[in-house]
């Protein structure tokens, strides 16, 4: 049930075609889980915050360096040394204070994920590596919910919206392809861009609307400004979705 | 799933497009023509097209390197393999994994 703060607070977007006071009930009583709260995290972070999103709950190992503020606007110079999970966090609770923001300062792995997602409803993926990528996608198979997938690199960006059981997977994409670990470079509008569109597919997949980023890789060129999509088809022999899988809960 | 295009037909020419990081190796032409009947005799010839992409794109047993992927006709394709066929007028993107956050 909706307050009338909320009413008053969400009214914009309650006037879309489609969303309603359904639309905004279904995302308070959702709960996200957010791998990462630098670059792509923090534009996913402040749009889910400001959209009203139920719980978010935000998992990073890392401190605020000063090399991050070109691009993680959640966090400010004065955060420098802190706890990304408490600079975010901090800033998410002024923002909006009607939402529940839960943190968890350490690494994600293949010990404690299962524990770490818990009962989240999905997995928006804002890390910075491709391992952990992978066992997020893994998890969210398992668990059968939706895993939101971006990444960057300069002025490119990808995004893909996994449906276990449905849709392709993360590793039906890149097949556990590996990257060496490296200082990427970046310049902060190509995770703004991207994040906002992980941000707007959570939206999309929990009210309901429209047409879900599945099955395709979106790519964002912004040097040469340009949208492109390569379309992406589910392997039958992928050895993480390629077996019976859960489908996803709605 | 295979590519699109008429078995038979002599090859002429592909159409390939790379990344934007590429650029680098390539003179800025992310977009250019190369001829062969596999992806392997592609990229093979972009690596003859262009010698100082050729060591970032294909490790020493001419492969394409594990932090690279391939599109043909836009779709991704299985099993990936370098020896995959590939027809005149086919479009093959050959794209880096990107993995920052």
């Amino acid at each position: 049930m909706l307050t009338e703060k909320e009413l008053q607070r969400y009214d914009r977007q309650i006037m879309i075609y489609g969303f309603g006071k359904e639309g905004q009930e279904k995302l308070k009583k959702t709960k996200v889980f957010l791998a990462g709260a630098g670059g792509l995290g923090s534009p996913i972070a402040i749009y889910l915050a400001a959209a009203g999103i139920g719980t978010l709950r935000l998992a990073d190992h890392d401190t605020v360096e000063l090399s991050n503020l070109n691009r993680q606007v959640l966090h400010w110079e004065e955060n420098i040394s802190q706890r990304k999970v408490d600079s975010a966090a901090a800033k998410l609770g002024k923002f909006n204070s009607g939402i529940k923001i839960e943190t968890i300062p350490g690494t994600i792995d293949e010990s404690n994920v299962n524990k770490l997602v818990g009962d989240a409803d999905l997995i928006v993926d804002a890390m910075d590596n491709l391992p952990t990528r992978y066992l997020l996608n893994r998890t969210a198979v398992a668990k059968g919910i939706p895993f939101f997938h971006g990444a960057v690199y300069g002025f490119e960006g990808r995004a893909m919206t996994v449906l276990p059981g449905k849709t392709a997977c993360l590793n039906c994409l890149y097949h556990g392809a590996t990257v060496p670990k490296s200082k990427f470079p970046v310049i902060g509008v190509t995770p703004a861009v991207i994040g906002c569109i992980q941000a707007t597919e959570v939206i999309k997949y929990v009210v309901g609307l429209g047409d879900l980023l599945t099955d395709r890789l979106l790519n964002y060129d912004a040097l040469r400004m340009k949208f492109s999509e390569f379309k992406i088809n589910r392997d039958p022999d992928c050895e993480v979705c390629g077996q019976p899988a859960r489908q996803v809960k709605k | 799933m295979r590519a699109t295009g008429k078995a038979g037909e002599k090859i002429v020419s592909v159409d390939v497009e790379i990344s934007p990081i590429f650029g680098l190796y390539t003179d800025g032409i992310l977009n250019m023509k190369v001829e062969g009947k596999t992806v392997r005799e592609c990229l093979h010839d972009l690596g003859r097209q262009f010698p100082t992409l050729k060591p970032m794109l294909l490790d020493q047993e001419g492969n394409l390197m594990h932090s690279y992927d391939y599109f043909i006709n836009g779709q991704n394709v299985y099993p990936r393999d370098m020896s995959r066929p590939l027809y005149p007028g086919d479009k093959l993107n050959v794209v880096y994994i990107i993995h920052g956050g």
